[in-house]
C-alpha cells in the first residue's frame, strides 16, 4: 500500500455538517476525527470478527467434543475417527477426489470459448450474455430446472432416443449422479469463468497475437505459447475460484436434485456437514466434517497456486 | 493464424449449439409452466396451446409464493443497504485514509473471504440460537452482511484506493471533517462501485439457498428459493405449477441481468486482474 496520509488531528474545529455525525464541541470533535478511521472500519471488523473468524475457531474446537449424551466433553479425535468411519462421508470425500480430476475440464472449456470469442467469431457479440446467464441464476433455480429435463421420460432422454440410445436413469443412477449433478454444476457456471477469462484476454498484449498471426502459428501454437503464458494469472485465479465453487457451492444443486442420492452417491462435503447438522443435530460431528472441507479448501489453493507458479517460472 | 477463417466458422457451430443449450431450459419451463396438465402429459415439448397464467396465479397466491417472495425481498433490500453502508465506509477508511494498522485490518478481512459458509454454519448456528436470532429477519439479514462484507470491503477498498487523494485534501481545506468527506463526498463518489457490488450483493442473498435454510426453519419466514425447493416436494405431480413457481423465482434474476449485466461482471472480475 502506498501514499500513507494520516488524518491530520491539529487544526480549527471542526465546522458542522449535514453528515451522520452529530455536531459537536472542538476537543471532542479533535478526538473524534482522530479516530475517524477506526470508527468507519469497526462495524465491519466486528461483524467480521464475530460472525465469521470466531465462529471457525469455534468450529474446531466444536469438533473435539461430544454429541448427545457426551455434549461439552472433550473427546480428542473421536469426531473424526467416526467420520472416517461413515461410508457417506468416505463416499463425500471420494466425489471431492472426482471434482479436482474434473478440474481442468471445467477450466478449459470456457478458456477455449474465451479464446474463440476474443478472436471474434461470428456471433461472438451475442454468446458472452448468452452464456453468462446461468450463472447468474440461483443453483436452486437451476436444479429445479434440470430435475424436468433430466426426468427418465425428460427431454434429455427423448433426444437421446432421436440418436437411437437408450434412455439414462440420470439422477437414480448411482454411477451416473454425480456426473449428473456436476455436469449441471459446469453447465451452469462456466459463463463465470468467461467472464473472467475476457477480462484477462483485454489486458493482454494484442501485439503478441498479431506477432503469431503473422508468422503462421496455428491455433493450438498460438494458445500454447501466446495465451497460456500471457494469462498464467488468470488462469491460476480461474482454477481456484473454480475449486473453491465446485466445494462450497454446490448445495443447492444437491438439495433440489438428489438429496445427496441415490445411495448417498452424490455426497460432498458440505452436504454432509448440512445434513448432520440439520437433520441428524451431531452438531459436533458436523463440525469436525466442516474442519476437514476447510483443509481441504486449504491443501487444494495452495497446491494450485505452488503448481501454478512452479509451472510459470518454466516457461 | 492459418486458415484461421475457417476455423472461426467451425468453432461457431458448436458455439451456437452451446448457446441455444443455455438457452432452452428456461425457455422449456416457461413452456411448460405456460401448460394445463393434461397438455403437459400429452407433450411435454410442443408449444403451449396458449398464453395461460392460471399456473402461475396458483402458485403466487395458494402456495405462498407471494409470501416467500415478499421475504425475500425484505431480507435482500435490508442486507443491502447494510453491506453498501459498512462495506463503503470501511473501504474508504482501508482504501483512503490508512491508519496504523490498517493493512492488517485489510489482512484480516481478506482471510475471511476464504472461509466458506459450510465451515462456519454448526457454530454460526449455535451464536444465532443463543442470542434469539435463530428464525428472525434481523438474524437472517446479520448472517448475509457477515456473510458477504469481506468480498463488498475488499472491492470497495480497492476502488477507493485508486481516488485520487486530492479531493479528500481539497474537501479537508474547505473544513470538512473526514465524516463530512465520507457522507459528501466519497459516498457519491463510490455510486458505480456501489451498483456493482450491491447488484452482485443482492444477486447472493436472492439466490442463496443454504443460510436461509439453516437460519430460517419455519414455513412463514421462507425465503423464496426455499420456497422452491418445499414447491418441488408438494408439487411432484403438478409440474405446470411447479415450473411456474420456478419461473417466479427466475424472472427478478432475469430482469435485473438483461439491465444490469456490465455491473455483474465488472463485479465477478474485479478480483481476476489485479493484486
Amino acid at each position: 500500500m502506498t501514499g500513507y496520509s494520516p488524518a491530520p488531528v491539529d487544526r480549527a474545529p471542526a465546522r458542522p455538517t449535514g453528515g451522520p455525525a452529530p455536531a459537536r464541541r472542538a476537543p471532542r470533535g479533535t478526538r473524534l476525527e482522530r479516530f475517524a478511521p477506526l470508527v468507519l472500519v469497526a462495524p465491519a471488523v466486528l461483524i467480521v470478527l464475530l460472525l465469521r473468524l470466531w465462529p471457525l475457531l469455534l468450529g474446531v474446537n466444536f469438533s473435539f467434543t461430544g454429541d448427545g449424551a457426551r455434549n461439552g466433553t472433550a473427546v480428542g479425535f473421536d469426531n473424526y475417527a467416526t467420520l472416517f468411519g461413515d461410508p457417506l462421508f468416505r463416499t463425500a470425500v471420494r466425489n471431492v477426489g472426482l471434482l479436482v480430476l474434473l478440474l481442468p475440464v471445467a477450466v478449459a472449456i470456457p478458456g477455449l470459448l474465451a479464446t474463440f470469442i476474443h478472436l471474434k467469431v461470428p456471433g461472438h457479440r451475442v454468446y458472452r450474455g448468452v452464456y453468462f446467464f446461468p450463472a447468474v441464476l440461483s443453483p436452486v433455480i437451476v436444479g429445479a430446472i434440470f430435475n424436468l429435463l433430466l426426468a427418465f421420460d425428460g427431454p434429455v432422454n427423448a433426444v437421446l432416443g432421436l440418436a437411437g440410445l437408450g434412455p439414462v436413469d440420470w439422477l437414480g443412477n448411482p454411477s451416473v449422479a454425480i456426473f449428473a449433478v456436476v455436469g449441471v454444476h459446469v453447465w451452469a457456471t462456466f459463463g463465470m469463468a468467461l467472464v473472467v477469462f475476457l477480462a484477462g484476454f483485454s489486458t493482454l498484449d494484442s501485439s503478441l497475437l498479431d506477432a503469431a498471426k503473422v508468422d503462421g502459428a496455428s491455433l493450438l501454437q498460438t494458445i500454447r505459447h501466446v495465451i497460456v503464458p500471457g494469462l498464467s494469472r488468470t488462469i491460476q485465479f480461474v482454477f481456484v475460484t473454480t475449486m473453491i465453487g465446485m466445494l462450497t457451492s454446490m448445495f443447492g444443486l444437491l438439495y433440489v436434485m438428489t438429496n445427496g442420492g441415490p445411495a448417498g452417491s452424490t455426497y460432498l462435503p458440505e452436504y454432509y456437514v448440512w445434513f448432520q447438522q440439520g437433520h441428524l443435530n451431531q452438531p459436533a460431528l458436523a463440525s469436525a466434517g466442516s474442519t476437514v472441507l476447510f483443509l481441504i479448501m486449504l491443501v487444494v489453493g495452495l497446491a494450485q497456486i505452488g503448481i501454478l507458479r512452479r509451472s510459470g517460472k518454466e516457461d | 493464424m492459418r486458415g484461421s477463417r475457417l476455423t472461426k466458422w467451425l468453432a461457431a457451430i458448436p458455439m451456437a449449439a452451446l448457446a441455444l443449450a443455455t438457452i432452452y431450459p428456461l425457455v422449456f419451463t416457461a413452456n411448460v409452466a405456460m401448460k394445463d396438465r393434461r397438455e403437459y402429459t400429452l407433450d411435454r415439448f410442443a408449444p403451449a396451446g396458449a398464453l395461460r397464467w392460471d399456473n402461475i396465479a396458483r402458485a403466487w397466491t395458494s402456495v405462498g409464493m407471494s409470501r416467500y417472495f415478499l421475504n425475500s425481498v425484505v431480507v435482500v433490500v435490508c442486507s443491502v443497504a447494510v453491506l453498501l453502508l459498512l462495506g463503503s465506509m470501511a473501504g474508504f477508511a482501508l482504501g483512503r485514509l490508512r491508519f496504523r494498522g490498517s493493512s492488517a485490518v485489510y489482512l484480516g478481512i481478506l482471510a475471511a473471504l476464504f472461509v466458506p459458509f459450510q465451515v462456519i454454519m454448526v457454530p454460526l448456528a449455535r451464536i444465532m440460537g443463543d442470542t434469539g436470532l435463530i428464525d428472525t429477519y434481523p438474524g437472517l439479514i446479520l448472517a448475509y452482511v457477515a456473510q458477504f462484507l469481506p468480498f463488498t470491503v475488499f472491492l470497495m477498498t480497492s476502488f477507493y484506493s485508486a481516488v485520487p487523494s486530492e479531493i479528500v485534501d481539497a474537501a479537508r481545506v474547505d473544513g470538512s471533517t473526514v465524516y463530512g468527506v465520507y457522507w459528501r463526498i466519497m459516498l457519491p463518489l463510490g455510486a458505480p462501485a456501489l451498483l456493482s457490488v450491491g447488484v452482485l450483493n443482492a444477486l447472493f442473498c436472492w439466490n442463496d439457498v443454504l443460510i436461509s435454510l439453516l437460519l430460517m426453519p419455519s414455513v412463514e419466514h421462507r425465503t423464496l428459493m426455499v420456497g422452491v425447493t418445499a414447491l418441488r416436494g408438494q408439487y411432484s405431480a403438478d409440474i405446470p405449477t411447479f415450473a411456474s413457481g420456478v419461473l417466479i423465482a427466475a424472472v427478478p434474476v432475469l430482469l435485473v441481468y438483461l439491465f444490469l449485466q456490465r455491473q455483474i461482471a465488472d463485479g465477478v472480475t474485479a478480483g481476476s486482474t489485479k493484486g
